[in-house]
């Protein structure tokens, strides 16, 4: 650091020529991320793609098993989720940092509150044994004329499982830019590592975006 | 960082409550019978609230757009995987070679033994005589 010019940020890295370039870069190696994330998930869309396309009857029978309400619920508190995140980092941005913590907690409380709806949803069907491949065992009257309803669940609990995975990683991250914000580590001069994340936490919501009517609102 | 694009509070407040709303109408809608449009409509409306938060809660819409060409991309190549796999997935039929046909994929679930093996129409389909083609090809 030795070269560095006493008049630079001291979160500036050696190796970049100023704070813009140094934000621009962080900025598309996220997207880069995200690339690899959409590509993750891309596998599992093309694996709901090709079986709902092989049993189409089954995928408008299965789905009627699945709550709407506590989808649409699950949504709401995710867009939600995503505006207040949004919000935080436009309080960071204008030096607001009482906003900004307050806006973070409560996206971390949407964020508790969306995987406290999906826990509900899943031991229910622990319950009842809708479960995936040979762990099936629902034999209800809504169910008994479904042909390889099994293979239905087994996208669904891969699909939102991997979902709320990142929904929890996020809590974690959320958590951290709390404290972080709260130390008076981030202001509007550096925030980088809040909007990184903000890309992360609005790119769960995007998925869950799709996810929603593929699973709850077909046919 | 004082140069960075501030987007205006209202924006995102009309952006979430768009959100909120599309979310609403896809529920409305989905309760309408339109045949093999609702997932067309379902589809075009969720890409609607797709393009929301990447354009405006992602920030692309005022970024460099290089974020924007990697997200595209992102999208282009799910675009081939979907196409190159159903290339395959959807003409297995068409070679006789359905390996569903052949080989259930309800075997291993615990409901196995009530219900009849079928194929990926639902078709019955009748074990013995799917053994005897086995044996022809190894012969």
């Amino acid at each position: 650091m030795g070269h560095h010019n006493p008049d630079s940020p001291s979160h500036l890295k050696h190796y970049f020529h100023d704070v813009n370039q140094q934000y621009e870069t962080s900025k598309f190696a996220m997207w880069a991320f995200i690339l690899t994330e959409v590509l993750t998930f891309a596998g599992l869309f093309v694996a709901y793609i090709v079986y709902r396309s092989w049993y189409p009857d089954m995928f408008v029978d299965a789905h009627k098993l699945l709550d709407v309400n506590k989808g649409l619920m699950n949504t709401i508190v995710l867009i939600t989720s995503s505006l207040t995140m949004a919000l935080a980092i436009w309080a960071i941005q204008k030096n607001n940092k009482k906003l900004s913590v307050l806006m973070l907690v409560a996206t971390f409380i949407f964020a508790l509150v969306f995987l406290g709806i999906k826990y509900l949803e899943y031991s229910h069907k622990f319950e009842v044994g809708q479960l995936p491949g040979e762990f099936y065992s629902y034999m209800g009257p809504d169910a008994a004329h479904l042909n390889n309803p099994h293979i239905f669940f087994s996208i669904y609990f891969i699909m939102t499982g991997l979902h709320g995975l990142h929904v929890a990683i996020g809590m974690g991250l959320i958590a951290w830019l709390i404290y972080s914000t709260q130390k008076g580590n981030l202001t509007s001069e550096y925030y980088t590592p809040m909007e990184m994340i903000g890309i992360f936490w609005h790119l769960v919501d995007l998925i869950w975006i799709y996810l929603f009517p593929l699973f709850y609102l077909i046919g | 960082m004082s140069e960075h694009h501030i987007t205006p509070l209202r924006t995102y407040l009309i952006i979430a409550a768009s959100l909120l709303f599309l979310s609403g109408v896809t529920v409305w809608v989905s309760y309408i019978d339109l045949g093999s449009f609702n997932i067309v409509l379902a589809m075009f409306v969720a890409t609607v609230k797709a393009s929301l938060v990447a354009f405006f809660f992602m920030h692309l819409l005022w970024d460099d757009k290089k974020n924007l060409t990697m997200f595209l991309m992102s999208l282009m190549f799910f675009g081939i995987f979907v196409t190159i796999t159903m290339l395959d997935t959807e003409f297995r039929g068409d070679l006789g070679l359905n390996p569903e046909t052949k080989d259930p994929i309800n075997k291993r679930a615990a409901f196995y033994d009530t219900l009849p093996l079928t194929d990926t129409h639902g078709h019955p389909v009748d074990e013995h005589s799917d053994k005897h083609h086995e044996d022809k090809d190894h012969h």
